[in-house]
């Protein structure tokens, strides 16, 4: 999620490499992510090949803000 | 081996800033565009400029070069379409100014181009036509004029530091900030000067907006490139 905050849409390759995750693990986050409506995912095919796009929902804007909202008050409380 | 156990609040806290610091870097602009752009349009208006100046015909209209560009342009965002894993917000925004200012560049060459055109019809309407009266005391007799855009060039030269700014300012890249702001001045000097220099003062904008730029960005690209291999 802190990966595709910043970007319009990533290729799951892409995700893949930046996060140092394994497809599988990786997969399974996807699926996750999806099914909480957290993500959209667009499987389509690109020269033959598979191809797997993540795009962030309103919805998971919303939750991921409110994780990080949450996480700078934490952080306060514990000054 | 996973690590299945639960982060703690500063390790969230640094893991997403790890991920966006590493979006930010992903960025790889190879610099074709601006180089090809830049080369052509740079050419198309010195070589305007030193038919001019010095009085001769190349024998085809340089600027069709310019429309030539569009045929690798397309081929160039088709490739790098199937190249791109992933689109920035940031990207997508500069690449709709960019499809704007391409957009408004054909439009202003279109009002160019009808414009003269248009009004000769519509002042033959009305029963009236522009003519050229000689007041330097020569007598020589008056000349019917064909109605033309005054300074158009200018226009253009304007409209060439807008992309480049946006970009300039949104990429924190200072050589198109200087190229825009030395378009503008480019601008200025051009609303004073005789149209021929306004071609010169074009190359001059085109050179520094997307040239020059060009030319560090594909050093860059290629001097990253070769630190990866």
């Amino acid at each position: 999620m802190s990966l595709l905050i910043g970007v319009k849409e990533a290729e799951f390759t892409f995700i893949k490499e930046k996060t140092n995750a394994t497809a599988g693990n990786l997969s399974v986050q996807v699926q996750k992510l999806k099914e909480a409506g957290y993500i959209e995912v667009l499987k389509q095919f690109k020269d033959n090949y598979p191809q797997t796009t993540c795009k962030v929902t309103p919805k998971g804007i919303e939750a991921f803000e409110a994780y990080v909202k949450a996480l700078q008050q934490y952080l306060q409380v514990g000054k | 081996m996973s690590d299945s156990r639960d982060l703690t609040e500063q390790e969230s806290l640094a893991l997403i800033s790890n991920m966006i610091q590493k979006v930010k870097a992903s960025h790889h602009d190879t610099g074709i565009t601006s180089l090809m752009w830049g080369t052509v349009v740079t050419l198309a208006s010195l070589v305007t400029y030193l038919q001019r100046e010095f009085e001769f015909k190349i024998g085809f209209d340089i600027w069709l070069i310019v429309f030539a560009a569009i045929i690798p342009q397309v081929i160039i965002t088709l490739r790098k379409r199937r190249q791109i894993k992933v689109v920035k917000y940031e990207d997508a925004a500069l690449d709709a100014v960019w499809l704007a200012f391409g957009l408004s560049i054909f439009g202003l060459t279109v009002y160019q181009n009808i414009v003269p055109y248009a009004t000769v019809t519509l002042s033959h309407e009305e029963g009236w036509q522009m003519v050229k009266h000689y007041t330097d005391g020569s007598g020589k007799p008056d000349e019917i004029l064909r109605p033309f855009p005054l300074s158009i060039y200018s226009i253009y030269i304007l409209l060439y530091a807008v992309p480049t700014l946006v970009t300039g300012i949104t990429k924190k890249f200072r050589y198109m900030i200087l190229g825009a702001i030395l378009s503008y001045v480019a601008f200025v000097i051009s609303c004073y000067t005789a149209s021929k220099y306004d071609m010169l003062l074009g190359a001059i904008a085109a050179a520094f907006c997307w040239l020059i730029p060009g030319i560090i960005i594909r050093r860059k690209y290629l001097a990253q490139r070769k630190a990866d291999v």
